[in-house]
């Protein structure tokens, strides 16, 4: 039986944004931009602050894109921050974000890595 | 320590700071507190508000300002005859734009809930019977609604009395009926759809059984010589009935009524609607017209004009003048359509809506909406399509508004008046947005063998092709109905050979195509250039915009599957 192996990743965070569906692009194409390797879109529906807000709650959308992005600790700050100011998420009503820490991941890393790594 | 650059820009422009969630969120008393209505500054209004009407209005600017402004600019450097009237007309263009954006707004925050609601609960609580009434009825209802209906009503007044008696009448003194039969085709169409829906029903023999009667009318309509010019106007009925509120509207109730059969989504359910109701309000006016020929004749609508013609006009009262009636218009188009789905809603389903605040906020800017939306079509979309309209014919032939006519020799002019003519079908049909949505359902439908960009230009060639070959017959003056009717014939030929899908798509393309932008504009141009070369009327357009897409698709349609097998068999050689 043929040997295969786990890589296991250290070190990794993890970026979540929820943002008012169309302000992804930019969200995503700035955290490409700063080191991201891949982002996971998932669509969803936001509830709470819109309707608190009577009338002016037609200004939110209420539809959603959760773009979660796992990155290494090294980067999570910069790219955590280019998110928030491509989100422009200091002004009222575009989204809310939040990094957490990743215990353990694992992908597909390739041999070719490790080697250049040593 | 060496930090990078990017680091340091980032530090230098961006102040953090830190604050505890619990210090917004306390426990008080040992309890955690509901959270309180948000009260909002001023500036904190403006921000959310800039971004929210900026991207309303733009989405309808980019539909609206490429073609007037390329009008605007044929006018003047082709046919080099001033823009009279700029002003008003550029002020009508802007009361079309924001007149949309807030119409779209309030179609989606306050009718469509509507939609939504009674499509999920109706089926569970009444009986197919009575939910197939409510939905005729609704086809009624979002028939006056629609924006491009009211145009067709507005421009009744130019057409000559003498040469084209019955349509005269028609769009004058049974404006009324003619927007209610035309109604009754969508009511029609769309209790076939949603049937359709639910048992899953081919669309083909549905189209063959629709168009088969409406050929019959349309022929006996032909062989009488007083009715063949309504027939312009019937089949353009059938374009300007599918619009921005009936499909979405009714799409969601039926597609609401699928799921409750639990026959829904299939990724076809929401097609054929668009395709009956662009038929069966063919065949309702054409019933009306036939029904008006028995019931009164040329003679006596002439008579009756003159005599309405020679008495001294009255005074019109306030409500007869603009801008106060497209006021009372735009409330007429909107407030049954609201009361019947609330009536709906409150009585037969004893349901509330869940957000009280947000509808009434979008039932009030729906009919705000319609009625800035009217007013620009007055002194926006309508003159400046008359006008370019009016001039046109100064590139081919001497007309008295224009003193350099003819600019052109015949043949010459002729071919520029054509071209404009396909170059304005293909930029208005590109810009639609609802093309680039089918055209990614098609991408899907087809494995990507169809690309959406081949779906669009076919398309947007058809309504080119359909748009020039309009106006040729306006100016031309040739049979509606002898380029019309080989063309269906041909269309229903390519759908007998094309897959159920394909079907689907290609005749429902030929609804997307028709916008409020569009249709207005179109109808306009066609009765201004009718009027400047005295044809006997500026209607088929649109009718012929219709079909040619619904030819060129399938033909694609068609081909890629010839490639396809050719690909997939070759040939031993």
């Amino acid at each position: 039986m043929k040997e295969r192996t786990i890589t296991y990743l250290t070190d990794a965070n993890l970026i979540t944004c929820v943002i008012q569906k169309d302000l992804a692009e930019p969200v995503l194409e700035a955290a490409k931009n700063a080191g991201a390797q891949g982002a996971t879109i998932s669509y969803a529906q936001g509830t709470g602050v819109r309707e608190r807000m009577g009338l002016m709650g037609v200004t939110i959308d209420e539809q959603k894109e959760v773009i979660r992005i796992i990155v290494s600790q090294e980067q999570s700050d910069i790219i955590f921050e280019t998110m928030y100011l491509a989100g422009q998420l200091d002004k009222p009503g575009k989204g809310i974000m939040f990094m957490s820490a990743l215990q353990r991941v694992a992908t597909y890393i390739p041999d070719d890595v490790f080697e250049k790594l040593g | 320590m060496p930090i990078k650059y990017s680091q340091y820009l980032n530090a230098a422009a961006v102040r953090h700071r830190s604050l505890s969630y619990n210090s917004l969120a306390p426990i008080i008393d040992g309890k955690g507190q509901k959270p309180e209505r948000i009260k909002l500054s001023f500036s904190q209004v403006v921000e959310l508000m800039a971004p929210y009407c900026g991207l309303r209005v733009l989405d309808q600017l980019k539909a609206v300002a490429p073609l007037a402004a390329y009008l605007m600019l044929f006018q003047l450097l082709v046919l080099r005859h001033p823009v009279d009237s700029a002003l008003t007309l550029c002020f009508g263009l802007i009361a079309v734009v924001i007149g949309l954006a807030v119409f779209m707004e309030g179609l989606s925050t306050g009718l469509m809930p509507f939609g939504t609601i009674i499509g999920d609960n109706l089926p569970k609580k009444a009986s197919m019977f009575v939910v197939l009434i409510i939905i005729g009825i609704l086809g009624v209802g979002v028939t006056f609604a629609e924006p491009a209906i009211g145009a067709l009503q507005a421009f009744g007044s130019s057409v000559d009395v003498t040469k084209a008696p019955y349509l005269f009448e028609l769009l004058n003194n049974w404006a009324l009926p003619l927007v209610l039969m035309v109604g009754a085709g969508v009511g029609l169409a769309a209790i076939l759809g949603t049937v359709r829906f639910v048992k899953g029903w081919s669309l083909k023999p549905m189209i063959y059984l629709a168009i088969f009667p409406v050929f019959v009318l349309t022929i006996y309509a032909w062989f009488d010589p007083n009715l063949r010019s309504v027939l312009g106007l019937a089949w353009d009925c059938g374009a300007v009935t599918t619009g921005p509120v009936t499909v979405p509207l009714v799409l969601s109730l039926g597609i609401g009524i699928a799921n409750a059969a639990g026959k829904g989504g299939s990724s076809l359910s929401g097609f054929g609607v668009v395709t009956m109701a662009s038929l069966f309000p063919i065949l309702a006016v054409l019933i009306l017209a036939i029904f008006v020929s028995f019931s009164i004749t040329p003679e006596e609508i002439i008579a009756a004009a003159k005599t309405a013609s020679n008495v001294v006009v009255e005074q019109p009262s306030i409500w007869d003048q603009t801008p106060l009636v497209e006021v009372v218009l735009g409330v007429r188009a909107i407030l049954p359509l609201v009361l019947f789905l609330m009536f709906v809603l409150f009585v037969v389903l004893k349901s509330t809506l869940p957000n009280k605040m947000i509808t009434v906020y979008g039932l009030t800017l729906s009919i705000l909406g319609m009625c800035i939306f009217n007013i620009g079509l007055t002194y926006g979309l309508g003159a400046i399509g008359s006008q370019t309209g009016g001039v046109l014919p100064a590139a081919f032939m001497e007309i008295p508004v224009s003193e350099s006519s003819p600019i052109f020799g015949i043949m010459t002019g002729l071919s520029i008046v054509i071209g404009f003519a396909f170059i304005l079908g293909f930029g208005a049909t590109l810009a639609e947005p609802a093309l680039n949505a089918l055209g990614l359902t098609v991408q899907t439908l087809t494995n990507g063998a169809f690309k959406k960009s081949m779906l669009m230009y076919s398309v947007a060639g058809g309504v080119a092709v359909g748009i020039a070959l309009g106006v040729s017959k306006v100016v031309l003056g040739f049979d509606l109905m002898k380029v019309l009717l080989p063309l269906y014939i041909f269309g229903i030929v390519l759908t007998v050979f094309s897959t159920e899908e394909f079907v689907n798509v290609a005749w429902d393309s030929a609804g997307v195509t028709t916008g409020p932008v569009t249709v207005p504009l179109v109808l306009a141009m066609g009765l201004g250039l009718g009027n400047a070369v005295s044809a006997i009327d500026g209607f088929g357009i649109l009718s012929l915009a219709s079909i040619c897409p619904i030819v060129a698709v399938l033909s694609m349609g068609l081909v890629i599957k010839f490639i396809k097998k050719k690909a997939d068999n070759p040939v031993a050689v």
